[in-house]
């Protein structure tokens, strides 16, 4: 089967990228292999590790799992989106703070992830976090840190959400 | 949907396929009308994605319903039931206040599906499309009396949720019908309910799982408990007899176990990676006892 190309229209943090992309892309792949974005990992490649996690139009997915021509037209925030260049978001420099991670492999999906929890519910609870990363897997550090590091981004979250 | 296993082979690229994004039902009836069973409806994707990159499901053609915005409803009627379309994530049915209050056996059945990311786009027309003994939701639905909307080209027709599992992954659509939306009838009044499900690792599928739902137990006229289960034989079950059983006039302890006692004789656990058959007898003993235990007395 002569397989065309579809040409598609991605907003990826903040920036319109205009690919042309095969049915059987994944967003993974053109994120990484065609527009360049390598905090967007690949590991398992079905949906349970969860290192390729990005948040499409403001939700945390598994980006293996989904279609680049599904995606076509969204809004997606990686890890490079979160804070400009040269600087880091609190949630990173809480990560960096409490150890939260060894390789590092695993980071951007935890971050990205940690990120939207906070945002919506500043007041998670450890209960709360722990449910919210169990699509996540981390080999080195064991996840203690992880949610260290997330229940003392939490403060950086609720002074933002004060302020509006 | 035929599932063929064969030995796991890593790919990290899925196979070729044609993709359509239909923005009506009708060219999509049409689409899989022309194609057969070399198309393949695609909701939320993470199961279709999954068995097509382990090369368990083949698809010459991925037809795309998120385009139709008619499948994204959530619909709730007093006193009749909740309508579900194809293309409603797991994550909008959790977040659903309805859902929480009025269906809390569905609502923990959607809570130990997956996790967050993968709820976010799987759907629940689509767990229970796939025919797959461990759906997680289909033992709350089972025991709710769930009926599923289908279509063709042919017309509508009217499936009851426990006449649709026909073995691992075999359902009892034709290839050239899909599942609009599942209708979930009002529980009975004071329904309670829960779904326990036994895991080896949090990321694992389930060992087997246990829904049961039980409504004024202290009344033997007014009182209605249903069981059902997953991944116990290769399709997910409900033992329509537990709910006679527990018509009659006895102590509850009693028949609780008379139910236990019921359910071993009616089913035959099987044998496979996660379980053997001894372990999946204990579990569903255990199960049994323990959630008729906690919602009768709780």
């Amino acid at each position: 089967m002569a397989e065309k190309l579809i040409p598609i229209t991605l907003k990826v943090n903040g920036r319109e990228y205009k690919v042309e992309v095969k049915p059987n892309e994944t967003l993974l792949f053109v994120l990484r292999n065609k527009l360049n974005i390598k905090s967007v990992k690949g590991s398992c490649y079905r949906g349970e590790c969860g290192v390729c996690t990005v948040l499409l139009n403001g939700k945390p997915v598994k980006s293996c799992l989904v279609l680049a021509v599904e995606a076509d037209g969204a809004e997606i925030t990686t890890l490079e989106g979160l804070a400009p260049f040269g600087t880091l978001a609190p949630i990173q420099k809480a990560f960096l703070e409490h150890g939260a991670f060894q390789c590092g492999f695993c980071t951007s999906g935890f971050i990205l992830t940690a990120h939207w929890l906070l945002t919506h519910n500043p007041d998670a609870t450890e209960e709360e976090i722990k449910e919210a990363i169990s699509g996540l897997i981390c080999r080195c550090t064991g996840y203690k840190q992880i949610i260290e590091a997330i229940k003392a981004a939490a403060k950086y979250y609720k002074q933002d959400k004060q302020k509006q | 949907m035929a599932v063929s296993k064969s030995v796991i082979v890593f790919h990290t690229l899925l196979p070729e396929f044609e993709y359509f994004r239909p923005k009506t039902l009708q060219e999509a009836l049409e689409l899989l009308d022309k194609y057969q069973g070399d198309a393949k409806v695609m909701a939320g994707g993470t199961g279709l994605l999954f068995f097509m990159r382990l090369r368990w499901m083949q698809a010459k053609y991925v037809i795309d319903i998120k385009g139709i915005k008619e499948l994204h409803t959530i619909k709730y009627e007093e006193g009749k039931g909740l309508t579900v379309g194809a293309t409603v994530t797991l994550s909008e049915l959790f977040e659903n206040e309805i859902v929480k209050n009025k269906y809390p056996i569905l609502w923990d059945g959607i809570r130990q599906l997956a996790d967050m990311h993968i709820r976010n786009r799987a759907t629940l027309v689509g767990n229970l499309c796939f025919g797959m003994p461990s759906a997680d939701t289909a033992p709350a639905l089972l025991t709710l009396k769930a009926k599923l909307n289908v279509v063709s080209v042919n017309g509508t027709r009217t499936i009851e949720l426990k006449d649709f599992f026909k073995g691992e992954g075999k359902t009892a659509l034709k290839p050239n019908e899909m599942v609009t939306s599942v209708f979930i009838p009002e529980p009975p009044e004071g329904a309670k309910g829960r779904y326990l499900k036994f895991v080896r690792t949090a990321d694992d599928g389930p060992i087997m799982g246990i829904a049961v739902l039980v409504a004024n137990p202290r009344d033997p006229a007014k009182r209605i408990v249903r069981i059902a289960f997953s991944n116990v034989v290769s399709t997910p079950i409900i033992i329509d007899e537990v709910e006679e059983l527990f018509k009659q006039d006895k102590p509850l302890g009693e028949l609780a176990e008379e139910a236990i006692k019921l359910i071993k004789s009616k089913v035959t656990p099987k044998s496979d990676v996660r379980g053997s058959r001894e372990l999946r007898e204990h579990l569903m003993e255990y199960g049994t006892r323990y959630l008729l235990k906690t919602l009768i007395e709780g």
